[in-house]
């Protein structure tokens, strides 16, 4: 889905735990998240400090849409 | 670490009034059985069932085959962590009651529970067709969480098959089989001129009740260690996980890993099998980065030249067998894996999440996307209605005449990423 999308000419971001598979799969930009059963969230943490994880990977992934890549790039925390 | 596997052959099981090995036949006291699998205050009901080759007869939900086996020699018990203290295992005699096996079964605990059907074609594909079998059907009190209940019934299992498996220990065995690994300096010096060749043993540890556990520990929370082949044969190694029935390997296939078994076979003939090192397949990167880091790192470590990897289940462990596989080929140490596949039910899709161009020597156990039909049978243990929910079934896969058509990812052992199973492919 992300490459189809790219291909029609639309910066994406692929927010994926396992970064390798996306990689390999071939995403141009890559934010790494939590865990494969929680991506986007940490049932470990309280309410607040997840929705402050939440609010931050969203963050990243919005800078990674606007940055301007040359090939594949992982946008660490 | 030297081992004695004495195999006791049992050409027949019946319901008698003492548990015990007669001639060739075993004989289980039912209310015993029955007792001992449900001592846990959280069990309401335990019935007892036999299931023999041939006859027309499934068992679903099947949570966990456990092969009975009694430790009559050298340190510890049966199943350490769980049934016997956490003594080191792997050592001395092990009596088996060969072509036996205990199944659990019972209300289902998640959505990847198995089929085994003891006829028809259905029975091709999982090996557990052929083994005499002792149904435990197992169900728990009202109101326990889901990771309960996988416990309640993974230990009564392992009880059961520890009750039956006494029965073996005056026993005189039909065969007896060593196995040894020495020390690795030693084990080395052996046969110096032989490649060095090493086995990764890949658990499943998912979580969400896809879990291993290794003398009592959950394999989530360990770093890749290594193990005595030997160890895992003496119950070292237990499933207590959900994870698709085709791909998973029950507590009896760790028994009788048959890569392990195969290792030793060519050992000291055509390489030296130098050890087995565990690993996980954790459900974050970190995890992932660091359990294959250790793995590469102990291969190294023991002297390997080539190494045989296998997985358990699939999806993200793909990750997971191809990290180990990039990491240990860029060290210059061969590797071969064991897999299987989910290609889609016309087989065309990709068959794994991920790869890598160090993996070009893969080993596959086949598609489980498969489609096949099971017929009716005259006798189902447990609940057919959950064919419906299991994975590889959809809603209507039970049809009204108690057939099932679904993936062959529901039959338990039908890809089994060991080996465990019969099916095989030649080229034309």
């Amino acid at each position: 889905m992300v490459k189809e999308i790219e291909s029609a000419g639309l910066p994406i971001v692929h927010m994926c735990t396992v970064v390798p598979i996306s990689l390999t799969v071939g995403a141009n930009r890559i934010v790494p998240t939590v865990a494969i059963p929680h991506p986007l969230g940490n049932p470990a943490l309280s309410r607040e400090d997840e929705k402050e994880l939440r609010r931050k990977l969203v963050r990243q992934a919005l800078k990674a849409l606007e940055t301007e890549v040359e090939g594949q790039t992982v946008f660490e925390q | 670490m030297r081992l004695e596997i004495g195999n006791i052959n049992i050409k027949d099981v019946q319901l008698g009034n003492e548990t015990k090995v007669e001639k060739g036949v075993l004989y289980v006291n039912q209310e015993e059985l029955a007792k001992v699998t449900g001592d846990d205050d959280r069990i309401a009901s335990v019935e007892v069932y036999l299931a023999k080759p041939g006859e027309e007869t499934r068992i679903i939900p099947v949570k966990d085959v456990i092969e009975p086996r009694v430790k009559v020699s050298g340190p510890g018990g049966m199943f350490p962590g769980f049934i016997s203290k956490v003594e080191q295992v792997g050592e001395g005699r092990t009596h088996v009651l060969k072509g036996t096996a205990v199944v659990t079964t019972g209300k289902i605990v998640g959505f990847q529970e198995g089929i085994i059907d003891m006829s028809g074609p259905g029975a091709e594909y999982t090996p557990f067709s052929k083994t005499l079998n002792i149904v435990v059907k197992v169900d728990p009190v009202d109101g326990l969480h889901q990771h309960e209940h996988e416990a309640v019934v993974r230990l009564a299992g392992l009880r059961a098959a520890a009750y039956i498996g006494e029965a073996g220990r005056n026993v005189e065995p039909d065969d007896v089989q060593v196995f040894e690994t020495k020390p690795l300096l030693e084990q080395a010096a052996e046969y110096p001129d032989l490649p060095k060749v090493a086995y990764v043993y890949m658990l499943q540890t998912q979580g969400l009740l896809h879990d291993t556990y290794v003398y009592g520990v959950d394999a989530k929370r360990i770093i890749p260690t290594l193990i005595y082949p030997t160890e895992v044969m003496d119950g070292a190694i237990v499933s207590g996980n959900c994870v698709s029935a085709c791909d998973k390997n029950p507590t009896y296939v760790h028994q009788n890993s048959p890569v392990i078994h195969d290792l030793y076979e060519r050992h000291g003939k055509d390489f030296n099998f130098i050890g087995c090192v565990i690993t996980n397949e954790n459900v974050t990167l970190a995890d992932k980065e660091r359990s294959s880091n250790m793995t590469a790192k102990l291969v190294e470590l023991i002297g390997a030249e080539a190494v045989i990897i296998s997985e358990e289940g699939f999806g993200n462990p793909d990750a997971d067998l191809v990290m180990n596989c990039a990491k240990i080929e860029k060290k210059g140490i061969k590797t071969v894996l064991i897999t299987d596949e989910y290609a889609g039910q016309d087989g065309a899709s990709q068959s794994l999440a991920d790869s890598t161009p160090e993996g070009d020597a893969v080993v596959t156990a086949g598609n489980a996307n498969e489609v096949i039909t099971l017929p009716p049978m005259k006798t189902v243990i447990g609940y057919p209605e959950v064919a419906d929910v299991i994975a590889g079934g959809s809603a209507g896969s039970l049809k009204p005449d108690g057939s099932i058509t679904a993936e062959v990812q529901v039959i338990t052992g039908a890809t089994n990423e060991l080996g465990f199973g019969y099916l095989t492919a030649k080229g034309l």
